[in-house]
């Protein structure tokens, strides 16, 4: 699989927020648990998302300790991005 | 020797929540996008004297009135919401359906694996010449396990049963059966207390799971995201493997049912899956998700609906608690 720029899994991770691009800034020092649209459904979307770009899946026990969005990246495996 | 569906029915409880019911008693919940992402408007829940077995009842006489009740000779009774430990939920519905007493009756605990555990068995049953004319009753009510706080299980889970009528035929209606386990899983999707390992436990201490949902240890837990992953990993599988044991191709089948588990997660995994829209049944906005009773109320709605018809080849896989899973292609 290739590689991803963060700016793009920004933008996917957005779109899995259904956060509007233009809306709202989300940066690597984000704490997800701080956006108002981070819930138990939106959980499910950003799963939908790992797996669809990354064939993965992220144990549940690690996506509880997940804070921002570089903590996120760095469950999904640095190794995955450029 | 072959079987076939020749019957189903079902039945829901009368006592309806709505989303707008939900959005009052929870308020950052919004029914406008419980609707749009997880597909459900409304669910039907027991009242507190109402019981699995009582909605099993319903949807067994229901099936009755079509269905000479003295032709049945083996009556398999799926629930995980049993009446008591013992006996069996099924001896009870032998006697309270008039079945005759010379048949088998027994209860068996799956959740949204249920029904095509149930159709493997009744298959065999028959193949076997154990039986030949089966009553399959798959009853839920996780309602009755699910704390009232807690938002996300409330929102997902309604209650219902469904009842089949499973003969022999000419033709093979049922096809091969790929059927799997893996109790590995086994604490995502569980009731805690209330078993012989933790009994009961009235002063067991609320649990916040950190989005706003509370449950104690006496009621229903799910790790969803935990089953989001196993379905991701496992629903493929199971598509794929029964294709190959049926010597078929997605192409070549006219439909597909799976458990109806809500609409974002089916909804992806008919993409990963490539499974064209319009043979993939997605309804759960009057139901929601009904565990063992979703598999029998879509091949019902969808041939009233005529979505399906007579001839038609339809995939059915059920996925979950357990973790346990199978699927089947049956001919309508």
């Amino acid at each position: 699989m290739e590689k991803m720029k963060t700016e793009d899994f920004i933008n996917e991770l957005k779109d899995a927020l259904e956060i509007k691009v233009e809306d709202q800034k989300v940066t690597l020092e984000t704490n997800l648990k701080d956006l108002e649209e981070y819930d138990s459904l939106s959980v499910l979307s950003i799963i939908a998302m790992i797996d669809k770009n990354f064939g993965k899946q992220i144990p549940s026990s690690d996506f509880s300790k997940v804070t921002t969005v570089s903590s996120l990246i760095e469950s999904i495996g640095k190794e995955h991005f450029e | 020797m072959s079987v076939k569906i020749v019957k189903i029915e079902y039945y829901l409880p009368e006592t309806i929540i709505t989303n707008n019911d939900l959005e009052k008693q929870f308020i950052d919940w919004s029914s406008e996008k419980i609707e749009k992402k997880i597909g459900i408007k409304e669910r039907h829940i027991v009242k507190e004297d109402e019981t699995a077995l009582d909605l099993a009842l319903e949807a067994g006489k229901k099936i009755l009135k079509i269905y000479d009740k003295d032709r049945i000779d083996f009556l398999l009774f799926c629930t995980q919401s049993p009446e008591y430990y013992l006996p069996s939920g099924a001896c009870i519905l032998q006697d309270r359906l008039g079945l005759k007493t010379n048949i088998g009756a027994l209860d068996y605990n799956l959740g949204c694996s249920g029904f095509i555990y149930g159709l493997a068995m009744a298959k065999s049953l028959i193949i076997s010449k154990i039986a030949t004319n089966i009553l399959l009753i798959t009853s839920e009510t996780y309602t009755k396990h699910i704390h009232s706080k807690d938002k996300s299980n409330r929102t997902i889970f309604g209650d219902a049963a469904a009842a089949v009528i499973i003969e022999k035929s000419k033709n093979e209606q049922i096809g091969e059966f790929v059927l799997g386990t893996d109790g590995s899983g086994y604490k995502n999707l569980i009731v805690p207390n209330g078993g012989l390992r933790n009994r009961y436990d009235i002063n067991s201490k609320e649990i916040d799971d950190d989005s706003g949902s509370l449950r104690t240890d006496n009621n229903l837990y799910m790790n969803g995201p935990e089953i989001f992953n196993f379905t991701i990993d496992a629903v493929p599988k199971v598509v794929s493997e029964t294709l190959g044991k049926n010597n078929t191709i997605l192409e070549n089948l006219d439909y597909v049912i799976f458990h109806q588990a809500n609409k974002y997660m089916n909804e992806y995994l008919r993409e990963k899956i490539n499974i064209p829209k319009e043979k993939f049944y997605l309804n759960l906005l009057h139901t929601g998700n009904t565990v063992s009773a979703t598999i029998p109320i879509a091949i019902k709605d969808a041939l009233g609906n005529k979505l399906i018809k007579k001839g038609d080849k339809v995939l059915l896989v059920g996925f979950g608690v357990g973790y346990s899973w199978g699927g089947t292609i049956i001919t309508i």
